[in-house]
């Protein structure tokens, strides 16, 4: 066998050398463009900028595209992410007001506490759906996305924005949750809680996808799902799994966007879904899954972010921004395809 | 008819490359006008891919192809079909929900002056001109869904013809279809013949052949063999150039012993596929299942590792074993090699490591569910090194193999699991003779072990040789059951068929 290998080696070269490009392109872009910033804009390579800018506005986007990955590396998707984030928002907001007689600290880890059952079951209901039911994930997520708007509607009266009544409340936990800083590389250089939880939500998902059972079977299912589940493994609860987990993240999310605004509003967040969905899928976790993951994500992420940043940065009007991300979607994707072609033939 | 020379078709020096392994190796293949030129070999051999490259279905090859006296390059299905191959795949083309005549015409309509509507009386006369022209009884205004297989088949041929094929290719068609159906397609073909076409005909059932053929070509591992005049090559010759040796170097010899029994199976029914199935399996013991295709051996094996659900009791081990799902049953220790690797067995895209642990990533797991990327690698290596796996790199992705590795790796998942009851469907489906051999080396080997192993397979001669026991299963019953090793492999196949014929 080793011989007729041997027999055709320039085939296997180029192609090699394309799927290298493939994954470069995205860090290529990333870095090109952000040497391009620091050399011709004087604001963009600074602290404030990048850490306190970039990164923070970055964390609720990337916890939610953390357990997207999740789903997306098993073969899934999720549609409905910006609509479990706004149910979250509302829980917590009603939550809050519940405990308040309970004290601050009471108050803020009970919501949060409850917020993230309510997100985990949310999610376990898109989960059951896809999985035990077999619906197809699209038309699963995007009914349960009109269905969880349609109970932040309802929770809130139609569609009032809805505040924590108590002032003292309001301001701690948007003190604790997103003003806190962490004077982590010194007190020039403070990382706020948003990145904080960002990043400890970044390692325990790189644990579970990178080193257990669970992420190798979910890289496993996105490869083969049937072959999966005849090596004797139960696929359905893992599916379901990646759902749970999904919600969850949108919990997460959600404490940090109610922090920062203050107020739960039940028609904001849309589009949300495509956006993170796009970080996932420019990072290079394909649709249909089995191969990408959180790194991947994380540079994807970055990358649509850091568009967002220098058009801001260089006053490019905001009008010009989903055709840029579009493109940047469509060049990444057309790559992965030629790549694909390239390596079956 | 072609006056220059008479062949429609020369193939020269065609070569083919597939990641990793080299399926064609400068094949010469030619047919004369007014010929059916039989094709054979083992799965592998590379007949499909010679017509597929003839069919435009693999794009880039190396090598010459002069088709009509022209010299050609047929890169996409369509070239080949504007041309005049046609080639008529096991698994049939035609449009279940169209008519027959919509069929025949499909891609060939025409529209209505003026109106631009469709012109369905056109379609109508020129199929049915088609199928009396053939002599083929077919109704064309009536939809394809319900006609049998080997009516669909016409249908197909008829469309050929039509689109005036010079070349007719058919791949495997008796495979699914009854004794009287497979003589009509012989006066089918017979008839092509006397139009001055060429047909190429692939089969492995060899006594087929001196009916149908007049030259016959064998490929052995990508390269040919021979072409003889099938006159001249009676059947044992046909089959010693398929297999390169005979049968004995490739068989082991039986070392197993059966002793206990390990799986009962009673009453196993699941309807529409298969009823009432028992039988017992002992530890160390073979078990073959021989069946036709759609016999309902491969389903039943499926029940048994809880793939399908059925009725009916499973006892392993002394006790009962309910509610069977592959994951309890991966569990319990009994393993599955599934009968179609690329669908059901490959994790693609994943390494042959992930491919290799998947089944025991449980046992692996330390604190945390942490799983040492070491240690995973570890027993990778081990379980490629015990199976020979080559190329051995355990970071290779597994659709990058060639099928008998891809095999290696499948089996080798689930010897990791150190299973008790190992259902083998079609194990040497696609792979090299080679492989064969130490696949069948590795069933005794497993056996004389104490595992217990149920073989399914359609090349019958596996099971005849392999198997301490027989169990044949006709139209979803067991019918019989014959004490194995057997030599007689035609015995066995006239058991496996015997009432089909009167089913038609």
């Amino acid at each position: 066998m080793d011989k007729r290998i041997e027999k055709s080696p320039v085939r296997k070269q180029s192609f090699l050398s394309f799927q290298i490009l493939q994954k470069a392109t995205v860090l290529f872009l990333l870095v090109g463009l952000g040497l391009f910033a620091s050399l011709r804009s004087p604001t963009f390579f600074t602290w404030a900028n990048l850490v306190d800018n970039l990164l923070t506005n970055a964390a609720v986007l990337g916890i939610v595209a953390i357990g997207m990955t999740f789903v997306m590396v098993a073969g899934g998707f999720d549609l409905s992410v910006g609509s479990m984030t706004v149910v979250c928002m509302v829980v917590l907001v009603i939550a809050m007001d519940f405990l308040s007689p309970y004290g601050a600290i009471v108050a803020i880890g009970g919501a949060i506490l409850l917020t993230a059952l309510v997100g985990t079951a949310l999610g376990a209901i898109n989960g059951m759906l896809v999985s035990y039911v077999g619906v197809n994930p699209f038309v699963v997520t995007l009914s349960t996305m009109l269905v969880f708007r349609g109970l932040a509607l309802i929770l809130t009266g139609g569609g009032q924005s809805i505040q924590v009544a108590d002032l003292a409340l309001r301001d701690r936990f948007t003190e604790l949750v997103f003003d806190k800083q962490f004077p982590i590389f010194g007190l020039q250089h403070q990382v706020s809680m948003p990145i904080v939880i960002f990043l400890i939500v970044f390692c325990v998902g790189i644990y579970l996808l990178k080193f257990t059972r669970f992420g190798h079977y979910l890289y496993a299912m996105g490869g083969n799902e049937e072959a999966t589940w005849l090596a004797g493994v139960s696929t359905h609860r893992l599916k379901a799994a990646t759902y749970a987990v999904c919600g969850l993240t949108c919990a997460f999310a959600a404490a940090i966007i109610l922090a920062n605004t203050t107020s739960a509003e039940a028609s904001s967040r849309m589009g949300m879904e495509l956006e993170v969905i796009a970080s996932v899928i420019v990072g290079g976790t394909p649709l249909g899954g089995g191969s990408g993951g959180l790194v991947s994500t994380l540079i994807g992420l970055m990358l649509l972010r850091l568009i967002v940043n220098l058009m801001t940065q260089f006053e490019i009007g905001a009008e010009y921004r989903p055709v840029v991300t579009g493109l940047i979607i469509m060049v990444v994707v057309i790559i992965d395809v030629l790549a694909k072609k390239r390596s079956q033939k | 008819m072609d006056l220059n020379s008479g062949l429609i078709l020369q193939m020269r020096g065609i070569v083919k490359d597939f990641p990793g392994t080299r399926a064609l190796d400068s094949v010469d293949f030619d047919v004369r006008a007014g010929e059916v030129h039989g094709l054979i070999g083992e799965n592998g051999a590379g007949k499909s891919t010679l017509m597929n490259v003839l069919a435009g279905r693999l794009g880039e090859y190396k090598g010459r192809i002069v088709f009509n006296g022209r010299r050609v390059t047929i890169k996409t299905p369509h070239q080949a079909r504007d041309m005049g191959i046609a080639v008529i795949y096991q698994e049939l083309r035609v449009l279940r929900n169209l008519t027959i005549a919509e069929n025949i015409m499909l891609g060939e309509e025409r529209a209505m002056p003026w109106t631009r509507r469709i012109d369905r009386s056109y379609i109508r006369q020129e199929a049915s001109r088609v199928l009396e022209h053939l002599g083929f009884d077919l109704d064309p205004e009536r939809k394809v869904e319900g006609l049998s297989t080997a009516r669909q088949c016409l249908v197909e041929i008829a469309a050929a013809v039509r689109r005036k094929a010079r070349l007719f290719v058919f791949d495997e068609p008796t495979a699914s279809l009854g004794s009287e159906d497979v003589d009509r397609l012989f006066e089918v073909i017979s008839e092509l013949k006397s139009k001055g076409l060429g047909v190429v005909y692939i089969s492995h059932r060899l006594a087929e052949l001196p009916r149908v053929a007049d030259r016959v070509t064998v490929l052995r591992d990508g390269r040919k063999v021979g072409t003889k005049d099938v006159a001249q090559c009676p059947i044992p010759e046909m089959s010693r150039m398929m297999l390169g040796h005979t049968l004995s170097e490739i068989f082991p010899e039986k070392t197993n012993k059966p002793g206990r029994c390990i799986l009962k199976v009673d009453g196993l029914t699941r309807p529409g596929k298969f009823s009432d199935i028992s039988f017992e399996l002992r530890e160390g013991e073979v078990l073959g299942i021989a069946g036709l295709v759609g016999s309902g051996r491969t389903e039943i094996g499926r029940a048994i590792f809880g793939a399908d659900k059925a009725r009916g009791l499973v006892e392993l081990g002394g006790k009962a074993f309910f509610s069977r799902l592959p994951n309890k049953c991966c569990s319990r220790g009994v393993g599955m090699v599934q009968e179609n690797r690329k669908t059901e067995s490959n994790i693609t895209g994943r390494t042959m490591a992930e491919n290799l642990n998947i089944s025991i990533l449980e046992r692996l797991a330390g604190r945390l569910g942490f799983q040492s990327p070491r240690r995973l690698n570890d027993r990778a290596r081990r379980m490629i090194e015990l199976m020979k796996i080559d190329p051995p790199r355990p970071k290779r992705q597994i659709q990058k193999l060639s099928g008998g590795n891809q095999q290696k790796v499948v089996v080798g998942r689930w010897l990791a699991a150190e299973p008790k009851v190992l259902i083998f469907d079609e194990p040497t489906q696609g792979i090299d003779i080679g492989t064969k051999a130490q696949m069948y080396r590795l069933i005794v080997k497993l056996a004389s072990e104490g595992c217990g192993i149920i073989l399914i397979s359609s090349e019958l001669i596996e099971v005849a040789k392999l198997s301490d026991r027989i169990l044949i299963v006709r139209n979803g019953r067991l019918v019989g059951e014959m004490p194995g090793p057997i030599d007689d492999v035609d015995m066995l196949f006239e058991q496996c068929v015997a009432k089909r014929k009167l089913n038609g």
